[in-house]
């Protein structure tokens, strides 16, 4: 049995200008010790599928369908009490926004302390003492002195590392990252994502990571699941992700990286923007920015297939990669014409870069 | 901490990545804002003067589209009452369009509302705009579309309660979709 199993789940915000379907129909599962990101645009679903593993939905947004298993229980159909029992217990978050995720009229010692209180049962001394050495483990300098202060009085990082420490205090089995690194300096990302490794590693914490930046991805991940729209559009290892992207809007991202030595005067990017979630275009929902689409791809919106069968997996744990692009059954007359080349630097395979013809 | 491609501040394309935003505010009115809209509506205005307040009308910019050309059209639903208004809707999905009477041109359901009922709030003489697109296709199934065909369709809103067209809580125009080799 896996740590996480989420099976078709589908979220909706019901707002005037009409429905958002912000995660559609999304399965995947996270094994203990796994880590497993999640990539996409800003709009992709990446979040609400986050906060929907925790109920932390709020109106006018609702969890419409699907089931999301931790530890074989089903998160829906628990208590508000159980739920807050395992919530920032056994499965904890790192918010995107440190800011607002801290309570500014708390300091944020006492933020961090009251978790490790209510879940572990400490004394106000004994949480006081825990709370100073993960300030410390995250990297806030004189810990001691610091955690007495309001979160105005950190910066933006600090912040953001304080939110980690929030997030670690209970040693949970399954820690969700929401872009933990964005606010960060890369020295101090580099940091914690090391920490974020070690305790995978060690404490057999099951990781799911949110990001926009494939390089963290590469660096950290396991397993990823790029999503468009709302939707899986590309799920595989993290090596064949890079090596062998099968979805066009993968290959677009991975060709949007900017490399060193690269002799293009214009970073390549991937045509238009996001479409509205009130308003999908027909078909597949790349479709209207895929240099690949043809006629097909607007009247039909493919299910993730398996690249070699061109069969639909499901939520077959088998089939490793998958894609769901037309190309896999057969629907495509031109076919996808990328190139991948995997450039051999001096410390190995740098990341690949894609170039469609 | 809010980031800049979060604000709406900004229009992104390619062609001009860093123009300002032409979308219209969209934040209600401020007026009346101390006024709970649903406790009040409820108390004191009659379901059938709420209905009676509320007009809604749908418009497109012409009568005629060559085949795969997205119809656009635009929404305005005004509360006429100095007070604000509260419709009681059949589920926390406030309204819907319709081609030929299919809810967003879609045989089969697109949203799983719950089964509890929402308000749709309208503050005192408020006009609401909404703009939408019909791309020219009909949903057939989860996962295929068909192209409409030439001929003539109808484009209608109603808002989702019981018996919107009874209560003037609808509308509806037409347009015509006609070959590329019409097109006038």
């Amino acid at each position: 049995m896996a740590l996480l199993e989420v099976e078709d789940l589908t979220v909706e915000f019901y707002t005037e200008d009409g429905v958002v379907t912000a995660a559609d129909g999304l399965s995947y599962q996270i094994e203990r010790g796994e880590k497993f990101g999640v990539v996409g645009e800003s709009g992709a679903g990446k979040s609400v599928t986050a906060l929907s593993l925790m109920r932390l939905i709020d109106s006018p947004g609702r969890i419409v369908e699907g089931a999301i298993r931790f530890k074989g229980e089903d998160v829906l159909q628990m208590t508000e009490a159980e739920v807050r029992s395992i919530r920032g217990n056994e499965m904890a978050m790192v918010f995107q926004d440190a800011q607002t995720a801290l309570n500014p009229v708390y300091t944020v010692g006492e933020q961090i302390a009251e978790a490790i209180r209510h879940h572990l049962g400490y004394g106000d001394d004994e949480a006081r003492e825990e709370t100073i050495r993960l300030l410390d483990t995250v990297g806030i300098p004189e810990a001691e002195a610091r955690y007495s202060d309001y979160p105005h009085e950190f910066s933006g990082g600090m912040q953001q590392r304080a939110v980690i420490a929030m997030a670690l205090s209970c040693d949970p089995d399954l820690l969700i990252c929401d872009e933990p690194t964005t606010a960060l300096d890369v020295t101090i990302e580099a940091k914690i994502l090391d920490l974020i490794e070690e305790l995978a590693d060690e404490f057999d914490t099951a990781v799911q990571l949110i990001t926009h930046d494939l390089g963290v991805i590469a660096q950290v991940c396991d397993r990823v699941m790029v999503m468009y729209a709302g939707k899986p559009v590309e799920k595989a290892p993290v090596e064949e992700l890079y090596y062998d992207p099968k979805h066009p809007y993968t290959v677009g991202l991975m060709s949007s990286i900017p490399r060193v030595g690269d002799t293009r005067t214009r970073l390549q990017t991937i045509p238009g923007t996001m479409p509205d979630l009130v308003e999908l275009p027909p078909g597949c929902s790349f479709h209207p920015r895929c240099p690949y689409a043809e006629e097909a791809c607007t009247l039909e919106e493919p299910p993730l297939l398996d690249p070699e069968t061109g069969r639909p997996v499901g939520s077959d744990p088998t089939v490793e990669h998958s894609a769901a692009c037309l190309e896999y059954t057969g629907a495509l007359a031109e076919g996808l014409t990328y190139e991948i080349d995997v450039v051999d630097g001096p410390e190995g395979p740098q990341t690949p870069q894609a170039e469609g013809n | 901490m809010r980031r800049i491609y979060e604000s709406e501040a900004l229009h992104r394309d390619d062609e001009d990545a860093f123009s300002p935003s032409e979308d219209e505010r969209s934040g209600r009115l401020q007026s009346f804002r101390w006024i709970n809209a649903s406790l009040f509506s409820r108390l004191l205005v009659p379901h059938r003067l709420r209905s009676w307040a509320v007009s809604v009308r749908i418009e497109t910019p012409r009568e005629e589209y060559p085949v795969g050309t997205a119809v656009p059209f635009r929404i305005t639903m005004k509360n006429a009452l100095p007070i604000p208004i509260s419709i009681r809707t059949a589920s926390p999905l406030l309204w819907t369009w319709t081609v030929d009477g299919y809810p967003e041109a879609s045989h089969v359901p697109v949203y799983r509302p719950p089964e509890t009922t929402g308000a749709f709030r309208f503050d005192r003489g408020e006009h609401k705009r909404f703009s939408k697109r019909w791309r020219g296709f009909f949903r057939v199934s989860e996962t295929e579309w068909e192209r409409a065909g030439p001929g003539t369709y109808r484009i209608g809103v109603e808002l989702n309660v019981p018996n919107a067209a009874g209560k003037g809580l609808s509308d509806e125009t037409t347009v015509r979709i006609v070959p590329e080799s019409l097109r006038g």
